[in-house]
């Protein structure tokens, strides 16, 4: 009985990842990767839909990964003699992360649209926002990991604590940092709700080319052929969409996984 | 070594103050969130106060009511988490407490790869299969309903309720298996009656952060749910279509876009979901944390 819940649970993914490749294979060739949409999605292919969830996940981690980093350095280090604070601290990380994605969107939009619009730009500030906590706490932990012998001998040679980041924590938790990039590339990739309204359009749009102008990805291409609903070639290139993005996450997942697995230390002595 | 929290030093390296910088953006990010819907809101709870949480009609004549997207997001979430709770924890227990360390990391492993999968395509799976499937075996006119969108949330929510409940199992101290098999007692009483019960806040935590996760799911929602405003007659008829907050908001946020009253509504029902959301994480981790310290 037991066996046969983990059965399913596990079976889950098997089943998700079969019904997107047998769904999802037939729409994909090399016109279908490399091509623009036509006719509404319902042709075409989905370059830049794809070019369009890089742009705007790249963007998210080039302004989440240095606010993240920082503040996960500022929580684990300078807030050390400081536990009420730090316990604070956490809480509200906790409470950002408990923010259901919608809620960025419609604020991040009072925010972020005011100053460029519906944008690739606020769409990329938005998922920033969003990857924040899941990249942060995984930053936390890899620092707190790391045995105090470390610490203690920089303090021995007379450091101070920037010169103990900067010369042991970065270098040593630097898989640790890396694992919480990819698990909130991953997460910003999976994410449709955000920027549904804020930053993308259904059609016409290729390569962003100022500030102001909307994106197109993976995620609402998908959402937007999903509603057509009844249109069989719309399903069947929604699909393909779907897989595409599904191969994408996956593969930032196992990148997360991978350096995850490669972050230890030795012994503390 | 004992120092004090802050000394001289760091206040005139650079890494202090870039670092700092950071956890101050952060800082704003978090409670701007919550400081913008709550401004937002102000203008609609001063016009019609808390008669907008029980309104039953969501373009009143010049008031909003949210009860109907309130009752499908809690509707939902139970239906969810009805389904999600017996496979869940079973499977927990079992990871836990009969696997080995390798079979066990698979699964562990699995369960992340589960929860990476993006809302998108659950959602995309639910239209194509899932609601045909409700329609055929329930013999309705509509798979779209309260019922087909808690099972889908019930699949979302699982791999995040399962790997929880399976840290809270393995948090139980082995001392304790061990005293309960010295007592004769075998692995399957062990496990329901020795490391269930000790891990029961833990598991509680699981299912709140599970729920609240299912609580704030959009896109997935929205493609099954049926989008109709009304709480079903009798109440207790899931399988009528209905919408929840984030599907009423993902539909009328394009339209309402920035301004007007209309967009005061949204953002209230914003803030309803962003509170429903955060008192059953905060009420989570506070299990989660108890479970540790116990």
């Amino acid at each position: 009985m037991l066996r046969a819940f983990t059965l399913i649970a596990c079976g889950l993914l098997i089943f998700v990842l079969s019904v997107a490749i047998i769904r999802g294979l037939p729409a994909i060739d090399l016109v279908f990767l490399t091509a623009e949409s036509k006719n509404f999605g319902l042709e075409g292919g989905i370059f830049y839909q794809t070019l369009g969830t890089l742009i705007l996940i790249s963007g998210a981690a080039a302004v989440g990964l240095p606010i993240a980093l920082g503040s996960a350095l500022f929580q684990t280090e300078y807030l050390r003699r400081a536990p009420r604070l730090k316990k604070s601290f956490r809480v509200l990380m906790d409470a950002l992360n408990s923010a259901p994605t919608i809620v960025f969107g419609l604020v991040g939009y009072l925010v972020f649209g005011a100053a460029f619009g519906v944008s690739w730009l606020t769409g990329a500030f938005i998922l920033a926002v969003m990857i924040l906590p899941t990249m942060q706490s995984s930053m936390v932990e890899a620092f707190e990991a790391l045995p105090e012998s470390y610490r203690e001998t920089g303090q021995s040679l007379g450091l101070g604590r920037g010169a103990i980041i900067r010369s042991i924590l970065l270098p040593q938790c630097f898989y640790g940092a890396a694992t919480g990039l990819f698990l909130g590339l991953a997460r910003a990739a999976g994410e449709t709700a955000a920027i549904l309204f804020t930053a993308t359009t259904f059609s016409g749009v290729t390569i962003p080319e100022s500030a102001s102008d909307p994106a197109t990805t993976l995620q609402t291409h998908i959402f937007t052929l999903a509603q057509e609903g009844l249109d069989p070639r719309a399903v069947e290139n929604a699909w393909g969409a779907a897989l595409v993005l599904l191969t994408l996450v996956f593969a930032l997942l196992s990148a997360a996984i991978w350096v995850r697995s490669r972050l230890h230390w030795e012994s503390a002595v | 070594m004992k120092t004090a929290a802050l000394n001289s030093e760091d206040l005139r390296s650079p890494m202090f103050w870039a670092v700092s910088a950071s956890a101050l953006t952060a800082l704003v990010a978090g409670l701007g969130l919550l400081g913008f819907l709550i401004a937002e809101s102000v203008p609609v709870f001063q016009r019609q106060g808390l008669s907008f949480l029980t309104g039953a009609e969501w373009f009143g004549p010049d008031e909003f009511g949210a009860w109907p997207m309130i009752y499908g997001s809690l509707a939902t979430a139970f239906v969810a988490s009805l389904f999600a709770l017996p496979v869940a924890l079973g499977s927990a227990v079992y990871t836990a407490e009969f696997l080995s360390p390798k079979p066990r990391l698979a699964v562990k492993a699995v369960m992340e790869y589960l929860a990476g999968v993006p809302g998108i395509v659950y959602g995309l799976l639910g239209m194509t299969l899932l609601a045909q499937w409700v329609r055929n075996v329930f013999d309705l006119i509509d798979g779209n309903s309260i019922f087909t969108a808690g099972l889908l949330l019930a699949i979302m929510i699982l791999p995040t309720v399962t790997t929880l409940s399976e840290d809270a199992l393995r948090a139980v101290p082995r001392r304790y298996r061990e005293t309960a098999w010295s007592l004769g007692m075998n692995r399957v009483a062990t496990a329901f009656c020795v490391s269930l019960p000790m891990a029961l806040p833990g598991i509680c935590g699981a299912v709140f952060l599970g729920v609240g996760r299912a609580l704030g799911e959009t896109v997935a929602v929205m493609l099954v749910i049926g989008g109709l405003d009304r709480v079903p007659v009798p109440w207790f008829n899931l399988f009528a279509p209905g919408q929840s907050i984030p599907s009423k908001l993902g539909r009328e946020a394009a339209e309402a876009l920035g301004g007007g009253y209309h967009w005061h509504a949204l953002m209230t029902l914003g803030l309803v979901l962003f509170v429903l959301a955060l008192c059953l994480s905060l009420a989570g981790r506070w299990f989660l944390t108890r479970q540790r310290s116990a």
